[in-house]
């Protein structure tokens, strides 16, 4: 009887067995037929793209340009946001040439991510959170293009915004720029530990945290007194909690706890979080690597506390 | 005491509370219906806290994964119609399930009968005592329970 070796003998003008290129070739597919699992994304690989898709998900680029609900295209752009200024439709940044931002250049992309604009010129509304992505280093937004690029490109055509006067008028946009938009990358604080400026880099600039937990004034700037202390009136209308020390529940929170938020999306007593913050965990943070989540929560816990 | 026993003592005592706080004969209230949707929900957070602390070294064990998958059975049995009772949303008591839970039941339902085989991932990760597998099976669970309350569940005030 033909008995079959229990492992293949190794191949001297192929080094790699059958099975290990099996493995190398079908793994990645496997991972990603997953869903949930990330492949490529890795902050510290020198490609581009892989890095590109890391600063995607830390930046949370998929959940607004989406419209999940509705079954959209991922990063088609669609998706309805209702904020106290009107409902925004998020626009296309898939790499159609037409409807995307297929023929943007590095130029145009950081022009937009930097300073707010189009790369016509004119002005973004700030619903896109160009007040925080100004804060990223040249390489993060060149390397998030790069991903970017090598996204399917999807011919769906951008939906008007539905705005109350006179948040709705474009024209009014360069005033607001001079008075809310503070342009320019968030240099490290040398007298701090590389982790803490880290966790400052991922909550002022990536993970725009204070878009949704800071306060707003009545012409929709962020009021910078009062970052990250809680909005009463966040994403379609629910209450946003502070995160800075003295804030009862979230920032009460010990450093392992935030940690376990942001990778499980659990809270100290079992509960999960939910609403606009359970899609933050399931898109971003449960994706970030442990020493990133880490340096978040440090970050958090530094803050000057609120009274 | 062996964990086992302690377990099905658990799972019995779970059951028979869950159950007497859901039986529809007794015409519950729609405050008392929120407070018992509130007691289930508590029963398997406190279940997957002891493994969040086992898992961040604080203490604890493998055999509270199977602890907490107990509760997550025990409460996945009961039927989402009668925990999720009409007229126990926003407005009564300290509900905080929004209007869409309702429009949406369908997907609700769907979302409830993952429940079941998420703990059973999680019972046999604490059966196999592998940290690894009970963080991954714990993730699972965790995906379960924000889906829902990433649509249908208001943001809580304290949150």
């Amino acid at each position: 009887m033909l008995e079959l070796p229990r492992e293949l003998p190794p191949d001297p003008a192929h080094p790699m067995s059958k099975a290990s290129f099996a493995a190398a070739v079908l793994l990645p597919f496997v991972l990603w037929a997953d869903g949930g699992a990330v492949w490529g994304a890795d902050p510290s690989s020198p490609d581009p793209v892989q890095r590109g898709e890391y600063v995607f998900i830390a930046a949370g680029c998929h959940g607004c340009h989406t419209d999940e609900k509705n079954g959209g295209a991922p990063l088609a752009g669609g998706r309805a946001m209702k904020t106290p200024f009107g409902t925004f439709h998020t626009p296309n940044i898939t790499p159609d040439p037409q409807h995307g931002i297929g023929r943007w250049s590095d130029a145009d992309f950081v022009q937009a991510l930097r300073h707010g604009r189009e790369p016509d010129g004119e002005a973004l509304f700030p619903a896109f959170p160009y007040t925080s992505y100004t804060k990223m280093s040249e390489r993060d937004l060149l390397d998030l293009r790069a991903y970017l690029m090598t996204r399917p490109p999807v011919a769906a055509p951008n939906r008007p915004h539905d705005l109350t006067p006179p948040f709705g008028w474009r024209f009014l946009l360069p005033v607001w720029q001079w008075l809310h938009l503070e342009e320019g990358t968030l240099a490290d604080d040398p007298a701090k530990p590389a982790e803490w400026n880290r966790g400052r880099y991922l909550v002022e600039a990536l993970g725009h945290c204070g878009e949704c937990h800071s306060p707003r004034g009545l012409m929709g700037g962020m009021d910078h007194d009062r970052a990250l202390a809680g909005n009463p009136n966040g994403p379609d209308g629910d209450k946003v909690p502070g995160l800075r020390p003295g804030v009862k529940g979230a920032g009460e929170l010990s450093v392992g706890e935030i940690e376990t938020v942001l990778e499980l999306g659990m809270q100290p007593d079992g509960d999960f979080v939910g609403g606009a913050m359970g899609e933050v965990v399931r898109n971003t943070t449960s994706k970030l690597t442990p020493a990133d989540r880490h340096a978040i929560a440090v970050y958090l816990k530094s803050l000057p506390p609120v009274h | 005491m062996d964990h086992r026993i302690l377990n099905a003592l658990m799972a019995a005592a779970v059951s028979a509370g869950l159950s007497t706080a859901f039986t529809p004969a007794q015409a519950a209230s729609p405050v008392e219906q929120v407070a018992a949707r509130e007691q289930a929900m508590k029963r398997m957070g406190s279940g997957v806290q002891a493994v969040g602390k086992y898992l961040k070294g604080e203490g604890g064990s493998p055999a509270d994964a199977r602890s907490a998958a107990a509760a997550i059975t025990e409460v996945s049995s009961l039927n989402p119609k009668q925990v999720f009772a009409e007229g126990t949303g926003i407005g009564v008591a300290k509900s905080d399930a929004k209007p869409e839970l309702w429009q949406n039941f369908g997907k609700v339902q769907e979302i409830w009968a993952q429940l079941k085989p998420a703990a059973a991932k999680l019972d046999a990760a604490g059966s196999s005592g592998n940290k690894q597998q009970i963080a991954q099976a714990m993730q699972e669970v965790g995906k379960v329970c924000s889906s829902c309350h990433e649509n249908y569940r208001r943001t809580p005030p304290t949150q």
